[in-house]
């Protein structure tokens, strides 16, 4: 069964140049996690006007994880009843800042134990799953509105979700907005291909090394945002 | 070489601003296209030298006249346009200009969704001569064009200053009012102050617009 195979997952943040020249910090935030439950990887980003933004997108991180780890653990498969989960504990984790606040998207893909790819999210970035028949998107690119128009926890907001059997091979690619939003939608595969090439194999402290000086010295001119780029993927498909 | 390059916008995101220009008959006098002329001369001069911008800024003319509306100048960064300048002659067509200008906003292939909020600059010195109820009612409820900033200027005592709050919609923004040629310049300083403002924003997605009581108390 394909479930047995390793998964591994890699990622890195940086923040950009507008919170660099204001002195603020990174308010994208993401978190990578095995388990019993499977693999999971999560990536948010704190709404750039809200006070604890930061703080926001951290605990939307940690949300996910604790909720995956209670839903498991009740036996949890169907992933709407993982995706009500979510919300409440991020509450209780910000308190008592209001959801206003600490406003944070949040994306998240989970390699479950039982044996399907649940991906997840609420909020704008990028959200994509390859698999041999090719990519299918999740998120992006941006559909609607124009830039820094987004959806966020705590504000009623619906999840756009899917669920896929697991045939092996399959990539998961999660971005905040800042990568995202630069990224040309028809060169997506060759993207993907390149983060497969050039950092799968890595060791995991040259890939984030790796991955953190790419996102620092993004090329799009006059590019703004914080960055945060996450790949969750089974081990076949390095070694393939 | 980074191969990340190759997979990334080559471009900053843009900004884009579309001027609507009434260009009928009664803008030929008291020098009000000449004014106009050049002062979107001298705001593409002002916008093509920012150098200093998040945002890239990107203009369109679509000016409403003799010819109904068109697109004078098609959307493009301010620095590479080539300004051509506007004749005046015939009719108001505004809603037309309302129609071309929604058709623009919401054709991603021309303002994609990685660009920052447009501006629209609405100037006209009399009233629409066709249907622009329904026009201007489409370009406030169109998914893409009701988020754009808005301004407008009304030339002279025959400018339809019903017509142009509508335009507005909304109940903290006021058009302008220009009595004289010199004062079509001011405004559009002052609208070009705001969006190189923007663009050099740490957030260009805000509008941050000084606000004049008069145009005339307001020094460039």
């Amino acid at each position: 069964m394909s479930n047995r195979l390793p998964d591994d997952y890699f990622g890195a943040s940086v923040v950009g140049p507008r919170h660099r020249a204001e002195g603020k910090p990174n308010e994208d935030s993401w978190l990578g996690a095995r388990g019993a439950f499977g693999t999971l990887v999560v990536v948010s980003d704190g709404m750039g006007s809200r006070r604890e933004a930061r703080r926001g997108a951290q605990m939307a991180c940690r949300a996910v994880l604790d909720a995956v780890r209670s839903w498991h653990k009740a036996g949890g498969r169907d992933l709407d009843e993982l995706l009500v989960r979510i919300e409440p504990v991020w509450c209780s984790l910000i308190a008592p800042s209001t959801a206003r606040d600490c406003a944070a998207t949040c994306l998240f893909a989970l390699a479950h134990a039982y044996g399907q790819v649940h991906v997840a999210a609420i909020g704008d970035g990028l959200a994509l799953l390859r698999t041999r028949h090719g990519l299918e998107w999740i998120v992006g690119p941006r559909s609607g509105g124009f830039a820094n128009e987004t959806a966020a926890l705590g504000h009623s907001a619906s999840w756009t979700s899917r669920s896929f059997p697991r045939a092996g091979g399959e990539v998961v690619v999660l971005a905040t907005d800042g990568v995202a939003d630069d990224l040309l939608p028809e060169r997506i595969d060759g993207f993907v291909q390149w983060l497969m090439d050039d950092f799968a194999g890595m060791a995991p402290s040259q890939r984030w090394r790796a991955l953190q000086r790419e996102l620092k010295d993004w090329p799009t001119p006059h590019h703004t945002d914080d960055k945060t780029l996450v790949v969750l993927m089974q081990r076949e498909a390095v070694l393939a | 070489m980074s191969k990340l390059k190759e997979f990334t916008a080559s471009s900053a995101r843009p900004l884009p601003v579309v001027l609507l220009a009434d260009v009928s008959g009664s803008m030929s006098t008291n020098g009000k296209i000449d004014a106009l002329n050049d002062a979107v001369q001298e705001m593409l001069e002002s916008f093509g030298g920012e150098d200093d911008s998040r945002a890239e800024i990107h203009v369109s003319v679509v000016t409403f006249g003799k010819d109904g509306a068109k697109a004078h100048q098609p959307l493009a960064p301010a620095a590479k346009v080539q300004w051509t300048r506007m004749t005046a002659a015939g009719g108001t067509p505004m809603g037309a200009a309302f129609d071309a200008a929604t058709g623009m906003i919401e054709d991603r292939a021309q303002i994609p969704s990685r660009a920052y909020r447009p501006t629209i600059i609405l100037v006209s010195d009399g009233q629409p001569t066709d249907e622009w109820q329904v026009p201007l009612k489409r370009l406030l409820g169109a998914e893409r064009a009701s988020k754009a900033a808005r301004f407008a200027m009304g030339i002279g005592d025959d400018a339809d200053e019903a017509m142009l709050s509508a335009f507005l919609a909304t109940p903290e923004a006021r058009v302008y009012r220009a009595h004289e040629a010199r004062q079509i310049k001011q405004f559009f300083r002052w609208v070009t102050m705001s969006v190189t403002q923007r663009s050099r924003s740490a957030n260009p997605d805000s509008v941050i617009a000084a606000e004049p009581t008069d145009l005339d108390d307001f020094n460039f």
